[in-house]
């Protein structure tokens, strides 16, 4: 495996991983921008027009039928709240060419400029998005946004963030607000696209068995050329110290469930990006594993939950409790996982649990290399900080942390937000 | 051991039967650091009434038996969990039960012996007492309850309980509340036995291995057992026909879920011939694509009038008697998606299908078949799936050449028959 990155222009960057473990190259672009009210909506509505159609494939079946024929190209789009950003994934997925019958040659090539004719080079009429895809999309995403109650426990857990940043942009919801959709346009829209590829962060991504005659075809693409150099207009993580020992914010909502879904969201002052490592091991300790004192109190010994787990947010510097109860055991619950919080505090673990999560974190970070998306998630969230760190560097980081230094997590944790999801 | 190379995926199985009646398949990923052991039995939630070897009479045990073995098995004499001795030692460790298998596993990177003896340990070793059994009931329960508000469980469940009068697959995996609670341990104890016999089990390995030394290393881990004869598996005759043709469920969902089942006439001699099971399964992949995979006609009407606005899954599944199609998504309009639905049939059933599109799906599967060997957990699960229906998952690469576009046609005029369609939809009535 190895890992280059290029600045093609200012705020435009290549990166690739050469790695011949994989029957695929997956080609990526990221474009990340600031995430904020006014175009939250707006970005969920470019990352869905843009695969309506492109100069070249005008229509969603000539994308498509392009895909089937490139061997079953895998093309997906993705939106993700990354801390402050919002961040629009595009992504293809191609056969490697060595398991392709002869026909196969050539796929990369294709594949790089459909990827990139279809996120940088869209389907315009008259100076506007086509009307037709607006509509259709904006229906699209309402259905998103209404079909955030679907999943329940994924409800809960956004309604506690919501609750816990009701001024800040990570309490917005990723594919905007309905009252917004409305204002939306072809014209307006496609304005704002303009904008987006002109200050946005640009990040292209290829991961597999690349030749440099593929590097090459990246970056001499007509798409890629004539794009401005910038200085992108998004947000660097930042570890800002939280107010601490304030009320907890107690939230109910009903709604038909016949499980309760508990959410804590806790809070977690953290200053340096060195204590992100300690707090990996604290959350594991506390919820991340089957070994953890929520798995074995909460559901194991007390029998009140299948789903008793936590979470660490690392760009916002939030730990997420999660539990799925009866709903009549409500107080029992939340005492108990109280009461594992405060024993975090108290320093009551082993040197064993110590190991056993450091154990659990390192065989995850070696995994990284092993799948092809992971690692470019773990590049791409060490140039969004921009803290470089090695693969084997983080173990050792993770490797250094002694009880101490989790016991300081611990006393730095504190409850922001109680939410409970209820019949 | 036997050794099956594939030429055009550059992949090998090494595979080989034991004395015992174990099987033992092994995958070799030079380079890969991930790790991955899967043991499986041929023992799942549709297995709730049998013979044991050697007696006469039949046995009939409460639904949610083979899931409920599968919790318990973790649990030891000495009064540790091995789910915790295997995430201490740094693997993840899972267990689960299909319709029709029962498997316990784990990814490492690192302590792979260690873990595969305690695995292989947990698995041989089962400790039920009435307490224990009594407080599985209660963690079940909610799992039962969970599954409750997955309105995806739901719809899919539901159409199962609209195509089947009496095969097992129309039962929940977990079993009901009602059914759980009539479990004790001389149930579990009969069933372990009867079922978790190596002749009726598979073990699956993936990763940076050396075949024969792995061989060695399993076959140390095994305690020795008696031979044992054939289970004989009793399911309910399942007529032709279809139960009802449609089947809604209220809840709380922000738009309408559908499940579309198409059932089809399950001919048990197929079970034994793998390439025609093969051919079938190739075949419906390709045809539900052409008929509303994402380039077709029909996908594209319903997107334009705002009817789907994602892909539908397109699944084929089949098994000891029982065999469907199934389409499933959310819709705004699930009465309209079906009608459509049905005339895109009848249209392709009277134009036939065209050339091009066959070619190109085809090409679409093919690629699709070679992308499931990225990674090891993929391809131990599913050469283990594969197995316990007789299936070598290779066959899928090498049986998609000879399928061919009559055979698609043919399978479109005897399946995707009208009577034989069911809808399921989970909506909110209050909306």
């Amino acid at each position: 495996m190895e890992y280059k990155e290029v600045e093609l222009k200012r705020g435009i960057k290549l990166h690739t991983i050469h790695t011949d473990k994989f029957k695929t190259n997956l080609i990526a672009v990221f474009l990340t921008t600031e995430l904020n009210r006014e175009n939250v909506t707006k970005n969920a509505m470019i990352s869905t027009i843009l695969r309506r159609g492109s100069n070249n494939m005008p229509t969603q079946e000539e994308i498509s039928k392009q895909m089937e024929e490139m061997y079953g190209a895998g093309f997906d789009c993705g939106l993700d709240k990354t801390g402050d950003n919002q961040v629009l994934k595009f992504y293809i997925e191609i056969i490697n060419e060595q398991y392709l019958p002869k026909d196969g040659k050539k796929l990369f090539e294709l594949a790089v400029k459909s990827l990139f004719d279809i996120v940088f080079n869209p389907y315009i009429e008259n100076g506007s998005f086509k009307e037709e895809y607006v509509m259709q999309e904006k229906n699209n995403i309402r259905q998103r946004i209404e079909g955030k109650i679907d999943n329940k426990a994924r409800y809960a857990m956004d309604r506690c963030i919501e609750e816990m940043y009701p001024e800040d942009p990570f309490g917005l919801y990723k594919f905007g607000y309905i009252e917004d959709l409305e204002k939306t346009n072809g014209e307006n829209l496609y304005k704002y696209y303009k904008e987006l590829i002109n200050s946005c962060k640009i990040d292209i991504f290829v991961s597999g068995n690349i030749s440099e005659e593929n590097r090459n075809v990246i970056e001499n693409n007509e798409n890629i050329k004539i794009l401005q150099e910038r200085d992108p207009k998004y947000q660097i993580p930042k570890n800002n110290l939280k107010e601490f020992n304030k009320k907890e914010n107690i939230v109910t909502e009903s709604m038909d469930v016949t499980q309760g879904k508990l959410i804590l969201g806790l809070d977690i002052n953290l200053d340096k990006e060195e204590l992100k490592y300690p707090t990996l091991i604290y959350n594991s300790i506390l919820g991340g594993t089957a070994n953890s004192k929520m798995f074995q109190n909460v559901r194991e010994k007390a029998h009140l939950a299948y789903v008793a787990s936590s979470s660490f947010l690392r760009y916002k510097n939030n730990i997420f409790i999660n539990c799925g109860i009866e709903i009549k055991n409500y107080d029992k619950a939340l005492e108990l996982i109280k009461k594992q919080i405060e024993d975090m505090k108290k320093g009551e673990f082993t040197e064993e649990d110590i190991e056993n999560a450091k154990r659990g974190i390192v065989a995850t970070i070696k995994t990284i290399d092993d799948e092809q998306d992971t690692g470019i998630t773990y590049y791409f969230g060490q140039e969004l900080t921009q803290s470089k760190v090695s693969l084997d560097e983080y173990i050792r980081k993770i490797k250094n942390i002694n009880r101490d230094d989790i016991i300081n997590i611990a006393k730095r944790v504190d409850i922001n937000t109680i939410y409970f999801l209820r019949d | 051991m036997q050794i099956i190379e594939n030429l055009k995926l550059k992949e090998k199985l090494y595979i080989e039967k034991l004395e015992n009646g174990l099987t033992i398949m092994i995958i070799p990923k030079p380079g890969i650091q991930k790790k991955y052991i899967i043991w499986g039995t041929n023992y799942g939630s549709n297995d709730s009434e049998f013979f044991v070897p050697g007696e006469d009479e039949k046995t009939r045990v409460p639904n949610g038996v083979a899931h409920f073995l599968e919790h318990k098995l973790f649990e030891q004499e000495n009064g540790t969990n091995s789910l915790d001795v295997l995430t201490a030692l740094g693997v993840n460790a899972n267990a689960y039960t299909t319709n029709d298998h029962t498997a316990y596993l784990f990814e490492c990177t690192d302590n792979f012996y260690e873990a595969m003896d305690e695995l292989m340990d947990y698995v041989q070793h089962p400790y039920f007492t009435d307490e224990n059994v009594e407080k599985e009931k209660g963690i079940i329960g909610q799992e039962i309850m969970m599954y409750d508000d997955y309105p995806e469980w739901r719809v899919y469940l539901n159409a199962m309980q609209a195509m089947y009068h009496n095969n097992p697959i129309k039962i929940d995996i977990t079993g009901t509340i009602d059914t759980i609670s009539k479990i004790d341990k001389e149930i579990l104890y009969k069933c372990y036995h009867t079922f978790y016999h190596p002749s009726n089990m598979a073990l699956v390995v993936c990763g940076d291995f050396d075949p024969e030394e792995m061989l060695k290393e399993v076959k140390k881990r095994l305690i020795v057992k008696k031979n044992q004869g054939e289970i004989k598996r009793v399911y309910p005759k399942e007529p032709e026909t279809i139960v009802k043709n449609r089947i809604e469920q209220n809840l709380e969902v922000s738009q309408p879920l559908y499940a579309i089942g198409i059932k089809d006439k399950k001919d048990n001699s197929d079970m034994g011939n793998k390439n025609l099971m093969v051919q079938k399964h190739i075949g419906m992949e390709i045809l539900m694509n052409i008929i509303i995979g994402r380039s077709s006609n029909l996908f594209r009407e319903l997107y334009q009038e705002g009817i789907l606005y994602s892909m539908p899954s397109l699944d084929y599944e089949f098994g000891k008697d029982y065999a469907h199609v199934l389409i499933t998504g959310q819709s705004t309009d699930p009465e309209k998606l079906y009608c459509k639905f049905k005339e895109e049939i009848q249209k392709l059933k009277t134009n036939g299908i065209k050339e091009e599109d066959f070619n190109r799906i085809k090409k679409m599967i093919y690629g699709g078949y070679v992308k499931e060997y990225n990674d090891v957990q993929d391809i131990a699960r599913m050469f283990l799936a594969d197995y316990f229906k007789g299936i070598n998952s290779f066959d899928y690469i090498e049986e998609i050449e000879g399928v061919k576009l009559e055979y698609i046609n043919q399978i479109l005029k005897d399946v995707f028959k009208e009577e034989k369609m069911v809808i399921s939809i989970v909506k909110n009535e209050q909306k």
